[in-house]
């Protein structure tokens, strides 16, 4: 692989297409993933509840995440860091029981996340704002399969028993419209997430030297 | 690290190049389409995985979890028709193969240790970037745990957990835990990474590992009780799939 001679502090103040990551930039990508992983499932734990309330955590965990996407972005030195987090990200999620879809969604959105911040220069705020956005919408990835797999779901025993009309009612009702408002809902909660970010990164994060 | 070194000699289970394509074997049958055929024999691998290493918690959980779920997605629906129980049904429906998978999942998370897992990645001559970072993160698991534990000790002395505090400012209590949690978490990285430079991580020379990963009789008993599994739910009445009548 290209990548296998990486000099240690190899450190460039232009940003450039090198995948030459140094050690600084692996651990920071890894403390970032974690930090996103550990804030996901601790929000997604309110969700053990019931299934409503695990849907209504999504956008929740969108919005808290966007402080750890924001601060992390600060640190980005050069390109194909945020790729490789959402590479990292998805390969973790993939080993701990996601769908293959994901892992794939997760990767493409990270990639056009990074093309956004590429397009900015790495150091626009607007830019970072967007990038964030776009890569928020990566959390509706494990939905995916309720759309792919619906007459799947909706052939289950569960469903068949609550007669015809009920199962015609739910296909048209209760899935792709209420997945459509789930998928707005991240996408705007990605938005408010990011600006929540930079709000939190000026507030507490640069007085604190670690932006 | 090196209890943990002398534990996995000690007591060698799986190779876990073979516990990682476990997981996605069992990933992949479990969540694609028609997978629920599979969840009951995921979580039996579950169940014997978590025996293997003894995990109590796990050996409750598990089955606890999907009792539930099938309680909920299968059995509730029959006695009552609502259509509040019919959205808990399909949640439960979608959430069942997450215990399976999970439950796989989390025996790989609690038995490598950063080290076989990166020597593992480089047997299948992943890029370093990437089994270095998987390797890290491992690494970085229980260091945000004990600061998120201890951000929330100080918060329970403060009266600031609760639910009713989260209820009244939903924003300013995310604000109170995670900040604090992401700060105390980055001073620990900076620790963690400079030692980790110090042993050689960005070194352009490919670590040998003292244990490295070697498939043998644990990993030949985990195919055979795969096998068995996979035909067991072929063949043998499902009850996700069936009706009950």
């Amino acid at each position: 692989m290209t990548d296998t001679t990486a000099p240690a502090g190899a450190k460039s103040a232009r940003p450039s297409f090198s995948l030459r990551f140094s050690a600084r930039d692996l651990t920071n990508v890894a403390i970032f993933a974690v930090l996103m992983i550990v804030v996901t499932y601790a929000i997604g734990m309110l969700g053990i509840l019931s299934p409503l309330v695990w849907l209504a955590a999504v956008p929740v965990s969108v919005l808290v995440n966007g402080i750890v996407f924001m601060l992390f972005l600060t640190r980005v030195k050069h390109a194909g860091m945020v790729t490789l987090l959402g590479v990292v990200v998805a390969l973790f999620y993939l080993l701990t029981g996601n769908t293959i879809f994901s892992t794939i969604g997760i990767i493409v959105l990270a990639a056009l996340a990074e093309v956004v911040l590429w397009v900015g220069g790495y150091r626009s705020r607007w830019a970072a704002i967007w990038s964030y956005t776009i890569f928020a919408l990566s959390f509706f990835t494990p939905f995916l399969p309720l759309v792919f797999d619906r007459e799947n779901y909706l052939q289950s025993p569960s469903f068949s028993r609550m007669g015809e009309e009920y199962v015609a009612g739910a296909d048209a009702l209760a899935t792709l419209p209420v997945l459509g408002v789930l998928a707005l809902a991240i996408g705007v909660a990605g938005f408010l997430g990011a600006l929540l970010g930079s709000a939190m990164l000026r507030k507490h994060f640069v007085r604190a030297g670690l932006a | 690290m090196p209890e943990i070194a002398a534990a996995a000699v000690a007591r060698r289970g799986l190779d876990p190049r073979s516990k990682i394509l476990l997981v996605l074997l069992v990933s992949l049958a479990v969540m694609s389409p028609g997978g629920l055929l599979f969840v009951p024999a995921g979580v039996v691998l579950a169940i014997a995985l978590a025996l293997s290493e003894r995990a109590w918690s796990r050996i409750v959980v598990i089955p606890v979890a999907a009792v539930v779920m099938y309680l909920l997605g299968w059995v509730l629906p029959l006695l009552w028709t609502n259509p509040v129980v019919t959205v808990v049904a399909i949640g439960c429906g979608y959430l069942i193969r997450f215990v399976a998978a999970f439950g796989v999942g989390a025996h790989l998370i609690a038995t490598t240790s950063p080290t076989q897992l990166s020597a593992a990645l480089h047997a299948w001559r992943l890029p370093r970037a990437i089994s270095v970072t998987l390797a890290v993160m491992l690494r970085f698991f229980p260091v945000v745990a004990a600061e998120s534990a201890a951000v929330l000790d100080a918060m329970r002395l403060r009266g600031l957990a609760g639910a009713t505090g989260l209820a009244r400012h939903p924003i300013l209590s995310m604000e109170r835990f995670t900040v604090p949690m992401i700060a105390a978490s980055l001073r620990a990285s900076e620790d963690l990474s400079a030692s980790a430079i110090l042993r050689g991580l960005g070194s352009r020379h490919v670590p040998v590992s003292l244990d490295p990963p070697r498939f043998g009789w644990p990993d030949l008993m985990l195919v055979l009780a795969l096998a068995t599994v996979a035909a067991a739910s072929l063949l043998l009445p499902n009850p996700l799939t069936t009706v009950i009548a």
